[in-house]
């Protein structure tokens, strides 16, 4: 497939605004004084999710590979340990303003490196910009 | 050594992992969605497990709390998607960060909805990731443009080679 940029800008601006009001939803629990159902909560949330991806999983063949389902697994783990780990941290007296700030901008700063190095992706002199004013701007909102 | 330092570090090594499996599932070839309603199906399961082992919770909850959940949901869920398919089209280094960046999106919806404070270093932060977003693009653009100049010499060099 040919890659082109600016199908990738509106996926991206896509993914950018639908990843950002994902977790504005916890916020909304715990405005309206709900946040005792936070285990439900993120049960419903996930299921929510998974029947979304069901119908776009429709558009094209409900069949998948051994390799989807292993990938999909691993994610799916690392996606929820990475939550878990954090929210244990956060239990065992870890400031909020060190380990939000070094699990995002941490992982920010690996995945960019596994990206380049493991993957030989090209990142021009702008992107290296953007990455380092991107992992700054997420420290100091982790932290503010 | 407090335990929260290595909880934080396995965290970052997961959220590192997940980065990462991404692009795996984009350079094996597996189908986005696919790959997002594998990833759902598999959270699902691991949070009921969750509720129901270790918080000792019953899934039954009020309506009002599914009413918030369910929309926030199909939101991450369209997120995963978009990224999915958009690693097809550039970098995992950049595509990671633009959506690592959304986490400004819930500041601005606090400060627009629940009318929260502004310090400056969230003021810094959130012209920050406007700034890093625009570079990104700026990179992703000059790419495209290198690579459909190299391929159109490459095309006039194979017709000057071609035999009259």
């Amino acid at each position: 497939m040919k890659r082109n940029a600016q199908v990738w800008m509106r996926l991206m601006l896509i993914a950018f605004v639908a990843n950002g009001l994902g977790p504005f939803g916890l916020k909304v629990l715990t405005e309206r004084n709900l946040s005792a159902y936070q285990p439900q909560y993120l049960f419903y949330w996930y299921l929510g999710g998974l029947f979304f991806a069901l119908l776009a999983l429709l558009g094209s063949s409900l069949r998948v590979n051994r390799k989807e389902v292993a990938l999909g697994a691993f994610m799916g783990l690392a996606s929820f340990c990475g939550q878990a780990f954090t929210g244990l941290a956060l239990s065992h007296n870890m400031p909020g303003y060190i380990a939000f700030p070094l699990t995002t901008g941490g992982s920010l700063f690996l995945v960019a490196t596994a990206g380049i190095l493991l993957f030989k992706e090209k990142v021009g002199p702008y992107g290296i910009a953007g990455l380092t004013l991107g992992i700054i701007a997420l420290v100091t909102l982790s932290a503010a | 050594m407090n335990p929260g330092y290595l909880y934080t570090i396995a965290g970052l090594l997961s959220f590192s992992a997940l980065g990462v499996f991404h692009k795996l599932a984009d350079v094996k070839g597996c189908r986005p969605s696919a790959i997002n309603a594998l990833l759902y199906a598999w959270s699902t399961l691991f949070s009921f497990l969750i509720m129901m082992i270790f918080q000792h919770a019953r899934p039954g909850a009020p309506a009002s709390v599914i009413s918030i959940a369910i929309p926030f949901g199909i939101s991450a869920s369209i997120a995963i998607l978009a990224l999915q398919a958009g690693i097809r089209h550039g970098n995992i280094s950049t595509s990671w960060l633009a959506i690592n960046l959304s986490s400004g999106i819930p500041t601005v919806a606090s400060i627009l909805i629940y009318h929260e404070a502004v310090n400056a270093r969230k003021a810094v932060a959130l012209v920050l990731i406007v700034l890093s977003m625009v570079l990104l693009w700026i990179d992703r653009s000059k790419q495209e443009r290198r690579r459909s100049s190299a391929e159109s010499i490459t095309d006039a060099a194979c017709y000057e080679k071609e035999p009259q």
